[in-house]
């Protein structure tokens, strides 16, 4: 199989690898990266444990291409805090409930962290609509929903 | 949205941060799937396309040549290993038959993980099919192939093995108390419902993984199982290796709701660790994990109750029949049964009554545990029955739940004295809390809304556990064997020895190890771990003090003092938690909307506030899906439904308001009084929702879930 040369930013820093063409962009940050931060769930792009935001956009990475990612920036959970000080969402997610066992957490956090980004202070019906697809089997998503108002009146 | 409304407060009033949260929000929490080791192989399994065959050969030749492959082995290799949690009748490898689609024939280990598949291919096995058993009614029927013809030969753990009167019976129970029959001759009315609850999945987003290498004379083992001291022993027994020289290190459980105290990879894993000489991991797709590990038990469920004129219950009997699926390994407790099989009619006084469960053998998915093991489908007919008694007699559903709901002493489906929460102050506090009589009038099937009722009874956790507790240089480190599947347990064993101790939080630390490193613990479940490793933890701290009396000495002095927390928790006491419950119908659609709820729960003391409310929470959510949509669709012994995108599962979309309010006046067995909730949230929602669907529109739905289909084909019965 074909590989292909990618050039691309991980949180902050440049990654410099060659992959075969077939690679999963899961797989390149979980094997190739070591980021095991994002999480592998249903594996067909349904439950969003996977979610990252590559140039600011929510995908995921169970579903996209490696070689997509040339010459983006890719955020995922590990690049959310800044020098150790957690994000006013992942203090809230703590405080408030919005885990429990934490597989979901790393993509609840990417897709809230978009979704305050696209509003600031979100309605709940926004939260609701823009949240459903992250699946979180423990929470019953009352936490999490607690942990996103919590965050956007912090901002 | 919800509210919580406590009478008293918590023990602690510092607000509660998790322990792990850091690490959780950061994504340096570690699961099994994260590690690997340098050198690492993957493994992949070759698995049966038929629910029941005979292997006539294995050819690996192909398999073996594939470039980048290290192993394949096949069940001549590891004949006549078979594991289970009791009994151990699931084969690592299938050598002579194969009994459900998804049984594993061989595994191969290889450099990557796409090269593990392909090989998997290209193993050759010729099987001659034989007749299937699909449902647990063909299960004992005349001239019904007998599925473990061996099974006097398989290992049970702790004993003898119950007797059973067919051997395609994997457990079965039988119990009576008062005179039944003359229950039934005073009767003014006798009713009998059945009710079938399918299939369901725990649905865990974690995949299962684990990773397992030879280090010298020792088996190192990485694993979601969330029992890592039950597994060691597992592993002991069926490879022949002494428990000592296996070390088991579970980390973070992403998610377990029963499922992951049954792992069935890491048996063959060793075997191809061997075979190799180096580090294998296997990661399960959810796929595979659906069609090939074990999933709740499928139930048809009759229940027969003679009534007074009052409605008051004068006897109960009761039938049970769980499909157990290809092999009963997924099921500790000694019945093979799930755990609360017999609890069919839980909650309520009951002079006589007679219970009968089994649990069958059928070429079907292994059946095993899943949160609050047996009681979703008990609930789900006790809770339904009860409500169709109710109307039958034209008395409110509350009002007939509250002249039967059981008191202290009063004698209940178990044939036992009632020792745990007062019912009669679970409902009145649930009608108050859900401003039932009000509401009751505002709704009705003019439109098209309605309440449901539901009554759920869980214990509170049993069994033994113990922790070490060490105290360096004013240093406080808890040591233990639990690893946390999401419930919060490192978190309050922090509050309760910082709380009895009287230092800030954050001088305990919280370390768990593997299974070579602490004294061995029974793992997470069976409502275990508040009131059992909660009590070792107690009793470190109590016993930490007594050193530092004995030795005159302070928490802040220059000491190494170590002490080990043991708790036995053998009470039989109980916690009731009951549902009022909104549902609206669209009767052209039957589509079923649920709105507000009310949970009123007898939790006894809160350590930690903020788990035992999201545990609440996510129960309800959790049995939302059982009652509204989850169902593992079954085609000739295949799941047609094994992902999910077929598979649904709740969503934030889907969770409605939901109020809770706490009796916390009531202490338990647990520490400072704490009782268990992990299990006490999730099984009678179903019938909640049935019941207020009924309310809503007439509709009557006697199997799980209430799909909009049924709903509609239930009005279209009544037009």
């Amino acid at each position: 199989m074909s590989t292909h040369r990618l050039r691309f930013k991980l949180n902050g820093a440049d990654r410099d690898l060659e992959v075969p063409a077939d690679r999963l962009l899961i797989d390149l940050l979980r094997e190739d990266c070591g980021a095991t931060g994002t999480k592998l769930g249903c594996g067909i792009g349904v439950c969003g444990a996977c979610s990252v935001l590559v140039d600011g956009e929510l995908v995921s990475a169970c579903l996209v291409p490696a070689v997509f990612v040339d010459a983006t920036a890719i955020v995922t959970v590990e690049g959310l805090a800044r020098d150790g000080a957690l994000t006013p969402l992942q203090d809230s997610f703590i405080r408030e409930g919005g885990f429990q066992c934490g597989i979901c957490t790393p993509g609840q956090l990417i897709a809230a962290t978009a979704l305050l980004g696209e509003h600031p202070r979100p309605t709940r019906d926004e939260v609701r609509s823009w949240m459903m697809g992250n699946i979180c089997r423990c929470t019953g998503y009352y936490g999490i929903e607690r942990a996103i108002d919590r965050a956007a009146g912090a901002r | 949205m919800t509210t919580v409304a406590a009478r008293s407060s918590s023990i602690l009033t510092e607000p509660e941060y998790r322990i792990e949260g850091r690490d959780k929000v950061t994504g340096a929490a570690r699961y099994a799937a994260d590690v690997a080791m340098p050198g690492m192989l993957h493994a992949a399994f070759v698995t049966s396309p038929f629910p029941h065959a005979r292997i006539v050969s294995v050819d690996a030749s192909a398999a073996r040549a594939v470039s980048g492959v290290r192993a394949v082995i096949t069940g001549a290799d590891t004949r006549p290993a078979r594991f289970g949690r009791r009994l151990q009748d699931w084969p690592v490898l299938c050598w002579e038959r194969v009994l459900f689609i998804g049984d594993r024939v061989a595994a191969v280990a290889a450099d990557t993980p796409a090269i593990a598949d392909e090989a998997a291919r290209l193993v050759v096995v010729e099987y001659e099919e034989l007749p299937a058993i699909l449902d647990s009614a063909a299960a004992l029927a005349e001239g019904a192939p007998i599925l473990h013809p061996d099974s006097a030969t398989y290992a049970y753990a702790g004993g003898a093995r119950p007797e059973r009167s067919h051997q395609n019976i994997q457990g079965h129970g039988v119990r009576e108390h008062g005179d039944v029959e003359a229950g039934f001759r005073a009767a003014h009315r006798v009713y009998e419902h059945t009710f079938v609850v399918p299939r369901v999945h725990q649905a865990y987003l974690e995949p299962r993984a684990s990773l397992v290498w030879l280090d010298g004379e020792r088996v190192r083992v990485v694993t979601t199982n969330k029992a890592p001291f039950a597994l060691r022993e597992h592993m002991s027994a069926s490879l022949g290796i002494p428990e000592a020289r296996i070390v088991v290190d579970a980390g973070h459980i992403g998610g377990d709701f029963g499922g992951k105290g049954l792992t069935p990879d890491e048996f063959a894993l060793y075997h191809l660790a061997r075979a190799t000489g180096r580090p294998v991991r296997s990661v399960m797709r959810f796929a595979d994990d659906v069609q090939g590990t074990n999933t709740r038990h499928a139930a048809t469920i009759t229940l027969r109750t003679a009534v007074d004129r009052d409605g008051r219950i004068l006897a109960h009997t009761s039938r049970v029949v769980f499909d157990g699926g290809a092999y009963a390994a997924g099921k500790p407790v000694a019945t093979l049964m799930p755990g609360d099989a017999m609890l069919t009619l839980a909650g309520y006084r009951l002079p006589a009554a007679r219970v009968e469960a089994t649990t069958v053998y059928t070429n079907q998915v292994p059946a095993g545990h899943s949160r609050a093991p047996g009681q979703p489908q008990n609930s789900f007919a006790a809770e339904s029955h009860m409500d169709l008694i109710a109307r039958d007699l034209g008395i409110d559903p509350l009002d007939l739940r509250e002249r039967n709901v059981v008191r202290s002493g009063d004698i209940d489906i178990t044939g036992s004295a009632w020792h745990g929460t007062d019912g009669h102050v679970l409902l009145a506090r649930l009608r108050a809390a859900s401003r039932y009589d009000v509401r009751r009038k505002q709704t009705d099937e003019t439109d098209g809304t309605g309440l449901g009722v539901a009554l759920g009874v869980r214990h509170v956790g049993r069994g033994r556990a113990s922790t070490v507790l060490r105290l360096e240089n004013g240093t406080l480190e808890l040591h233990t064997g639990v690893s946390d599947q999401g419930g919060g347990a490192h978190t309050l064993f922090q509050r309760i020895v910082a709380s009895e101790l009287g230092v800030p939080l954050d001088r305990v630390r919280v370390v768990r190890e593997a299974t070579d490193a602490v004294p061995s613990d029974p793992g997470v479940g069976g409502s275990r771990v508040t009131p059992v490793q909660g009590s070792a933890a107690l009793d470190a701290a109590r016993k930490l003090k007594a050193r530092l009396t004995e030795v005159g000495g302070s928490l802040d002095g220059d000491h190494r003092l170590e002490v080990t927390g043991e708790a036995s928790q053998e009470g039989h006491e109980s916690s009731m938690y009951g549902y009022v419950l909104e549902a609206a119908v669209d009767v052209e659609t039957g589509v079923v909307k649920v709105g507000r709820a009310t949970l009123v729960a007898d939790v006894g003391t809160v350590i930690n506030p903020v788990a035992l409310r999201g545990q609440l929470e996510g129960g309800f959510v959790f049995g939302l899906g059982q009652a509204l949509m989850e169902e593992l669709l079954m085609e000739d012994g295949r799941v047609t439904n094994p992902n999910l995108g077929d598979y649904k599962l709740p969503t934030i979309a889907d969770a409605p308001p939901l109020d809770i309010e706490l009796i916390t006046e009531h202490p338990g067995p647990g520490p400072f009084g704490a009782k268990s909730v992990g299990e006490l949230a999730n099984p009678a929602v179903g019938p909640a929702v049935a019941n207020a669907v009924e309310d809503a529109s007439g509709a009557r739905v006697m199997t799980m879930p209430v799909t909009a289909e049924k709903v509609w084909a239930a009005l279209s019965a009544r037009r």
